[in-house]
This record gives C-alpha cells, sequence and structure tokens, in this order.
C-alpha cells in the first residue's frame, strides 16, 4: 500500500506532476532568453511560459465543425498522463529512484512514442488539411528516429547486462547502479556510438529546430496543433514541458548518472546537467540550423544515428 | 477570490499576435514583421509572439483597405479568433482607404464589418506607432478578460 502511495506522489509531485511541470516549463524560459540574447535581443521574461499558459486559461476552446469532439478534445489528455507517468519512472541519482515494480526502460520507451501518436491522432482529428500534412510528417519523422532509439537503448542494457553477469537489464535503477560502480558510459569508448546517436535524437524527438517539421509554423501553420485553441492547447504545451524533462532525464540516466551521494549535491549536479544538455543540444542547436525537409530528415536519421545505433549495439555485443 | 484577477494580470502579459492582410499592399506587412522580428524593437519583451494559426491568437492586426475580393476571407478568419480578442488596425488604408479610396474594388473603412478597437494610422506607420498600438490593445484586452 505504501508502495502505492508513493508511486502516486512520484507521478503527481515528484519527480513527475508538479516540479516536472515547473521545471519544464522553466527550462523553456531559459531557453527563450538566451536565443534572445544570443540574437542580441532583450527577450521574454523568464517566466514567459507560465504566463501562456494562464493566458490560454482563459481563452475559448472552439471545435472545427469538420473535427471529431471526442477524440479531439481527449487526446491531449492522454498524452499528459502519458508523460507524468513517463516522468515518475525516470531516477534521479541519489535523488529519486522509481518504484522497481516501474521503472523499466521498455516501459518508458513505449510511454514516450506516445506525444508523437497523441499529435498524430489530434492533428487527423481536427479535418484541418495542415493537420493532415502534420499527421503524415510526424509518422515519417517518428519511424525514422524510433529505430535508433530502440537500438541505443538496446545497447546501454546490454552493456549493463553483461557487465552484472547477465544479458541484458532493462531496469533503470540498475543502469544508474551500474554506471555508479563502473564509470559513467560516456566515458566508455565502446558506447560512443550510442552517445553521438542519442544526440542525434532527441532534438527530433522534442521537436528541434532542424527536425520541426511536423509543427513547422512557417510551411504547416504549426500542423496538428493548428486548429486547437484555449485550455487544450495548453494541455500540448505542457505535454512538451513535461516531455523535454523526460527525455533529457533519460539521456542523463542512460549515459551520465554519476552524482555525489549526497541529496543536495546529486540534485545540483542533475540541475547542472540538464542545463548543458538543453543549451547546447536545443538552444545552440536551433538557433544555429535551419529547417530541414522532412526527406532529407528521415534520409538522415536512417543514415547516421541508425548507423550508429547499430554500430553501437555491435560493438557492444562484440566487445 | 483573489486569484482570478491576479491570474487575469498575468494573462495579459502574453499577447500572442496574427495578422491580416486585408488587401494592403505589404508596406504595412513590411513594417510588422520588422517591428517583431528585428532585435532593435524586439516586442517579444511584451511576451508578444506571432503565431501561425488564428485560433491561437489574442491581438489580431489588420492592414489594408478590405478589397471585396478578399472581404470573406478575412470576416472568415476573423470569426476563427477565439475571444477575448483585440482587433488593431494598421495604416490608414482600414480607416478611409488610404491610396486606394476611390477604388471600385475597396470597402474601407474596415470597421463598417470588423469591429476594431485600436487604429494606428500612417502610410506605413512607425515602429514605434505599431509598438504602441499593440501596447494599448494589451490594455484593452485586460478588461476584456
Amino acid at each position: 500500500m505504501s508502495n502505492q502511495i508513493a508511486i502516486l506522489l512520484a507521478v503527481l509531485l515528484f519527480p513527475g506532476g508538479v516540479f516536472a511541470l515547473a521545471f519544464g516549463l522553466a527550462m523553456k524560459g531559459v531557453d527563450r532568453r538566451v536565443a534572445a540574447r544570443l540574437q542580441s535581443r532583450v527577450g521574454p521574461p523568464l517566466l514567459q511560459p507560465f504566463f501562456d499558459i494562464i493566458k490560454l486559461g482563459f481563452k475559448r476552446t472552439m471545435v472545427p465543425a469538420a473535427a471529431n469532439e471526442t477524440v479531439f478534445l481527449y487526446t491531449p489528455l492522454v498524452g499528459v498522463v502519458s508523460m507524468l507517468i513517463a516522468a515518475a519512472l525516470v531516477p534521479i541519482t541519489s535523488v529519486y529512484a522509481p518504484d522497481a515494480a516501474i521503472g523499466n526502460l521498455l516501459v518508458l520507451l513505449y510511454l514516450l512514442m506516445i506525444p508523437g501518436i497523441v499529435l498524430m491522432i489530434a492533428g487527423s482529428a481536427s479535418g484541418s488539411p495542415y493537420g493532415a500534412i502534420g499527421f503524415s510528417r510526424e509518422m515519417a519523422l517518428m519511424i525514422a528516429y524510433e529505430g535508433p532509439l530502440v537500438l541505443i537503448a538496446a545497447a546501454v542494457a546490454i552493456r549493463t547486462g553483461m557487465g552484472m553477469g547477465g544479458w541484458a537489464t532493462f531496469s533503470l535503477n540498475d543502469i544508474v547502479a551500474y554506471q555508479q560502480a563502473h564509470g559513467s558510459f560516456l566515458f566508455d569508448p565502446v558506447m560512443w556510438p550510442a552517445v553521438a546517436a542519442f544526440c542525434f535524437f532527441y532534438p527530433a524527438n522534442l521537436g528541434i529546430v532542424p527536425f520541426d517539421i511536423p509543427e513547422a509554423e512557417t510551411e504547416v501553420l504549426e500542423g496538428p496543433l493548428l486548429e486547437y485553441s484555449g485550455p487544450v492547447l495548453a494541455l500540448f504545451k505542457i505535454m512538451s514541458a513535461l516531455k523535454k524533462v523526460v527525455v533529457l532525464s533519460l539521456g542523463i540516466v542512460l549515459f551520465f548518472p554519476a552524482a555525489p551521494a549526497n541529496l543536495a549535491a546529486g540534485f545540483l549536479v542533475w540541475l547542472i546537467k540538464m542545463a548543458v544538455l538543453m543549451l547546447v543540444g536545443i538552444t545552440a542547436v536551433r538557433l544555429s540550423m535551419g529547417r530541414m525537409r522532412i526527406d532529407q530528415a528521415f534520409v538522415f536519421f536512417l543514415k547516421w544515428p541508425l548507423l550508429l545505433a547499430v554500430a553501437s549495439l555491435a560493438v557492444v555485443v562484440v566487445v | 477570490m483573489g486569484l482570478i484577477p491576479d491570474f487575469k494580470k498575468i494573462a495579459t502579459r502574453s499577447p500572442w499576435i496574427y495578422r491580416i492582410n486585408a488587401g494592403s499592399c505589404n508596406g504595412c506587412d513590411v513594417e510588422m514583421a520588422t517591428t517583431a522580428l528585428i532585435p532593435r524593437y524586439d516586442i517579444e519583451r511584451l511576451g508578444c509572439q506571432y503565431c501561425g494559426s488564428p485560433k491561437h491568437a489574442d491581438i489580431v492586426l489588420i492592414s489594408g483597405p478590405l478589397t471585396v475580393r478578399v472581404k470573406d476571407a478575412v470576416l472568415r478568419m476573423y470569426e476563427e479568433i477565439p475571444d477575448p480578442k483585440v482587433t488593431v488596425a494598421v495604416g490608414v488604408c482600414p480607416i478611409s482607404g488610404g491610396i486606394f479610396r476611390e477604388s471600385y474594388a475597396v470597402l474601407a473603412p474596415i470597421d463598417q464589418y470588423i469591429p476594431i478597437d485600436v487604429n494606428v494610422p500612417g502610410c506605413p506607420p512607425r515602429p514605434q506607432a505599431i509598438i504602441a498600438g499593440v501596447a494599448r490593445a494589451i490594455d484593452i484586452w485586460r478588461e476584456r478578460l
């Protein structure tokens, strides 16, 4: 029973729920501010994403005549809930360890697919041609980046499992514990192809500029989000904020969970790693690159990240 | 009970902007793009953000004299913008038709068809005037929330 309460608290308060939402929105605020400064602008206030969410709460929700109302209004909820649960699965070294019953890499991989699927369903349920284009692009992009992600996860799981004397382990707690004992995978040459592949994967999964093709506001007017307004649009913003926390945190768990055993110090180290991942992998990338076409992105993902991921899996199995 | 007014005050710090070109010559549109997009007049500091979809918008900037051919499209677009919304007419064309005023193809003044809250005259208006118009629109928007 206390087990279930702990899981519930993890989903609703920390590290999921309230904390992940506030942290994700704050990261977005920092991202926009830093981007503005790099373009020598003043930029929005740091709390701008919070203002946006509150503002959307006051707007009217409109359902287009061509839309399927139930699907249109309730799919974003599915996305938000899946991300809340996902946030509770990811350990933070020496701060939070998920319950053994839920802290599983495979479960996390499935949960991470849901936001993409939600965008696809939302886009097609809105009855708008732009939503349909967004749907097809999101699907193509997902096919391109999910393969490398699964292979990266498999490489990490097999490396950990073989190190612990078995075959593969998908427990996130074990992955963290193994790296705490034997050094992080980031400094393990065998894992470098997987690290590189992950660096390509996460901007695509988060919809950052070179890969924000499904929601390109200049071509398809934000695609699946085009018809959404008011509180339901806020749900999408919340979903993407939570997803950012989950994916970056997953990157830390897979490759660099090293942190001091102290609770406060461990949390601080986690914050610093998140900030570095965000500023280098998201802000700098999105400012310095243009958007790819969907065919370019598709070919790119089937070439480099997939190659790297296959290579890393092969090397891990052989070495 | 004090929370809702506080939230409304916060909400006005996030005005999202949408542009409608009602047959404008593009002069005002260039000025509008300039005010938001170049560093010098960065209006993102007011929390503004251009949005691609009318359904995300709070403040609508309309330019042009409303030509006969775009009238239906503009009216339909205007209906797609969720309440509460504020309309800003940019340039002299929405007021009187400007240099197009005698034309058979022009329906200006535009406020016969759409309620206009703020007028920013000029041909084209200066960026500072457009920013002042947006700031005025935010004040009006606060009362409507």
